[in-house]
């Protein structure tokens, strides 16, 4: 149930960024790591670095505040990467992690993973691909697909 | 008026009534000594037995404003708060679930219902069925993140076997250091005090990120077998310390240790705490976890390092070259050569490229010009490919972390320096060393803290100080041709140095780079430049520096550990002599609670030869 509204939310979110340019693009498909490179001692002393991994969030939050939404950009944001090499081979915990924020039930999940590999490229379209892209993208993909669209739909 | 007088009336009965109640109830006198309220208040027994204190850093976290030094009066306070009329976030019901639960129950008081918005709404998000301890392993070529660190998963009810675990809630404890402070201040303030311990919530996936992503640590999950209402006092006792204040300190009151306490307020009479000495090194913590019988399960997420260079070792030597004729952007990821492959084969050699080349671009900082148009192309390609499941997972480690052997060690010998005999005693509080079983470690790291060498010369009986190791640091990782990281070593100390006339205690600082390489499967060749300082009255000019090289062979099996080589060290200042040793050391492992060692080493030094040998018993504990 819980993933149904996540998925749902996701949707509503999706379909808002379409409707409101400007809502911020998210982060860029291998972007690099830019200055987290491991600290040797704060490893050794397992300490934290303020935020190194989070709040790398960025512009997909701009619109609109819903908590799985957020989630899911973050998730999105901070994960594209993952969620790429996934896709593209047409399995793997990244894309069964979409799927479950999507709510796709376990016996569309076959179709799922397939139709996102078929369309990798319409998804990451060039090495600049940003999460907000790759999430509208997906929501796309889904809205065209008759047994998929449902999980996309308003 | 009339009104107001009847109210205030009421008010009066009211505060008098549950006054009334509290002193009413039948609270025995010694209920504040009791260990579950210890462990709920963090108290610990002050020096000598005499009083208690609180390791909580924050007012936040007491009812009684004497609540840090007396469990009693932060009993009765609590007492009196819980008894009080009312509910919401603000009240000491909602602030301290766990302490509330444990006091009606323990006092028999009615569980009248509460409302506590915030707590019921951080509850619900979490999900909670099931609390997995997660150990993030030290990483390759980085002994000095050796000991490990801990965190907690809370997991929701499986729907979908692992797959949303990477959604699952994280806990974990970390000094919170200032962003902008030097390693250095931190490794000091991490060591003696100073930064604030903070307990965080985060997403799993934003811890592998960081462990299995970025720091190439392999993930250990235990599952803990606690039971519902088990995880509901963890989680109440979570909400306690959330936010609040506890000194972090690097060897005892750190990550692993208040996890313990949490796993204690879950289920009393664990008593894990009380397993911690003088330090809680995370890699120890989990083996009291696994001896108390806390564990139901346990699964191996490698890290990225890991995967890729398992893929990598898993493709047969024409496609590894090809795979780095890929990488190295000789070839192209859709080139005929790639495509003249059978489908899984392409498959194969396009994920271990891939992989690599993300490894590369965060460990080696591979500049994203290069590395995302060649990412990109990398999947272009592997997604016209269907069904090709990827390769094999790497498997997991027959011995995990934990199974390793004990840190302290304790050894006995017997030997000879340049024919005087003696006995042999050295202390090693942690960690572990090339030459101990090295199942469960990192092949060719060593580490090793504080560490003491005493010996007792028989001639005369006299008793020396051969040797304290405040620090050693030591990683020899093989280089081939798709991974090239530098080996290295860093230790201070203090130790005897030959003047010539005298064996003198003298500071040292020691350190050293090169390379390694492999030349069978658990034989390395190393090679190393390396540098000493020694600063002592005893040296005629006060200081003494060395250059120098170290050449040596390091096999490592469960059986048998052996390091042997030549090293010189070109004493500059005051010695002005050159140092030639040649060196042979072994360990033979009888499981790993016991291991024989022996050494032997030849020295060329102010024109004459000297020998050493050493031969006896390490024992871990």
């Amino acid at each position: 149930m819980k993933k149904l509204i996540a998925g749902a939310i996701l949707l509503g979110a999706s379909s808002m960024a379409f409707a409101q340019p400007g809502c911020g693009v998210g982060a860029m498909i291998w972007k690099g790591q830019s200055g987290i490179a491991p600290h040797v001692l704060a490893a050794t002393t397992n300490g934290t670095f303020g935020n190194q991994t989070f709040g790398m969030t960025t512009g997909t939050l701009g619109c609109q505040t819903n908590e799985a939404v957020q989630s899911m950009a973050m998730y999105m944001d901070s994960n594209i990467d993952k969620v790429a090499r996934d896709m593209s081979r047409g399995s793997g915990e990244n894309l069964d992690t979409l799927a479950v924020l999507l709510g796709v039930e376990q016996g569309d999940r076959e179709t799922f993973r397939k139709v996102l590999q078929d369309n990798f490229a319409t998804i990451f379209p060039s090495a600049d691909t940003t999460s907000g892209e790759a999430i509208d993208a997906i929501v796309g993909v889904l809205e065209q697909h008759e047994a998929l669209s449902k999980y996309v739909a308003a | 008026m009339g009104q107001t007088l009847r109210l205030g009336l009421a008010v009066f009965w009211l505060a008098l009534s549950a006054n009334l109640y509290a002193t009413d109830l039948d609270v025995p006198e010694d209920l504040y000594q009791d260990p579950d309220w210890l462990t709920l208040g963090h108290y610990q027994p002050g020096p000598l037995g005499r009083g208690y204190t609180s390791q909580a850093d924050d007012d936040r976290f007491f009812l009684s404003p004497d609540g840090k030094h007396s469990p009693k009066a932060e009993l009765e306070a609590t007492l009196r708060a819980i008894q009080t009329p009312g509910d919401g976030d603000l009240h000491a019901r909602c602030r301290f679930p766990a302490r509330d639960a444990w006091l009606r129950e323990r006092l028999g008081l009615p569980r009248s219902p509460v409302t506590c918005p915030a707590y019921d709404a951080w509850k619900r998000t979490l999900n909670t069925e099931t609390v997995t301890l997660v150990f993030a392993a030290s990483y390759l070529n980085s002994p000095s993140s050796m000991f490990g660190h801990t965190f907690l998963r809370l997991d929701p009810p499986q729907q979908d076997e692992q797959t949303n675990l990477l959604l699952a809630s994280t806990i974990s404890y970390a000094a919170d250091a200032q962003a902008h402070d030097s390693e250095l201040l931190f490794a000091y303030k991490g060591i003696f005090g100073g930064y604030p311990g903070i307990t965080t919530v985060q997403p799993y996936y934003e811890k592998i990120r960081l462990y299995s992503d970025i720091e190439h640590r392999d993930l250990w999950e235990y599952t803990l077998n606690l039971t519902g209402p088990e995880v509901e006092r963890l989680l109440a006792h979570a909400w306690e310390i959330q936010d609040k204040r506890f000194d972090y300190y690097f060897f005892d009151e750190n990550c692993a240790y208040r996890l313990l306490a949490l796993i204690d307020v879950a289920r009393p009479g664990t008593r894990l705490l009380d397993e911690v000495g003088t330090h809680a090194i995370p890699s120890d913590t989990v083996r009291w976890v696994v001896d108390k019988g806390l564990v139901s399960r346990v699964y191996y997420r490698p890290s990225a390092a890991t995967s890729v260079a398992y893929q990598i070792d898993q493709l047969p030597a024409p496609q590894q070259q090809l795979a780095a004729a890929i990488a190295n952007g000789y070839v192209a990821p859709d080139a005929p050569e790639v495509r003249a492959l059978p489908e899984p084969e392409q498959a194969a050699v396009l994920d271990a490229t891939y992989d690599y080349v993300r490894y590369q671009s965060e460990a080696e900082g591979w500049p994203r010009g290069y590395a995302a148009p060649l990412s990109h192309r990398l999947l272009m390609a592997r997604s016209r490919i269907h069904g090709a499941v990827p390769k094999d997972t790497p498997p997991t480690p027959p011995v995990r972390d934990d199974q390793g052997h004990d840190t302290f060690r304790l050894s006995l010998g017997t030997g000879q320096q340049d024919h005087r005999e003696f006995l042999n005693l050295t202390l090693r509080p942690a960690y572990h060393d090339v030459l101990d079983p090295p199942a469960g470690y990192r092949p060719g790291a060593q580490l090793q803290f504080l560490r003491l060498d005493a010996r007792v010369y028989t001639d005369n009986d006299e008793l020396q100080l051969e040797r304290l190791t405040a620090v050693e640091i030591r990683s020899l990782s093989p280089r081939d041709a798709f991974f090239s990281p530098l080996s290295w070593q860093v230790g201070f100390g203090a130790r005897r140095t030959d003047t010539g006339q005298d064996r003198v205690l003298t500071p040292y600082l020691e350190g050293g780079a090169g390379g390694s390489w492999r030349l069978g499967g658990a034989t390395q060749a190393f090679a190393l430049a390396t540098a000493d300082l020694e600063i002592d009255d005893d040296l005629s000019r006060g200081y003494d520096a060395a250059p120098g090289a170290d050449l040596g062979l390091l096999h490592q099996s469960d059986r048998l550990s052996l390091l042997a080589g030549v090293r010189t060290k070109a004493w500059l200042v005051s010695d002005q002599h050159r140092r030639d040793q040649l060196y042979l050391q072994g360990g033979w492992h009888l499981g790993r609670r016991f291991s024989l060692f022996a050494e032997f080493s030849r020295d060329h030094h102010f024109d004459r030869y000297q020998s050493l040998w050493h031969a006896g018993l390490h024992a871990y504990f």
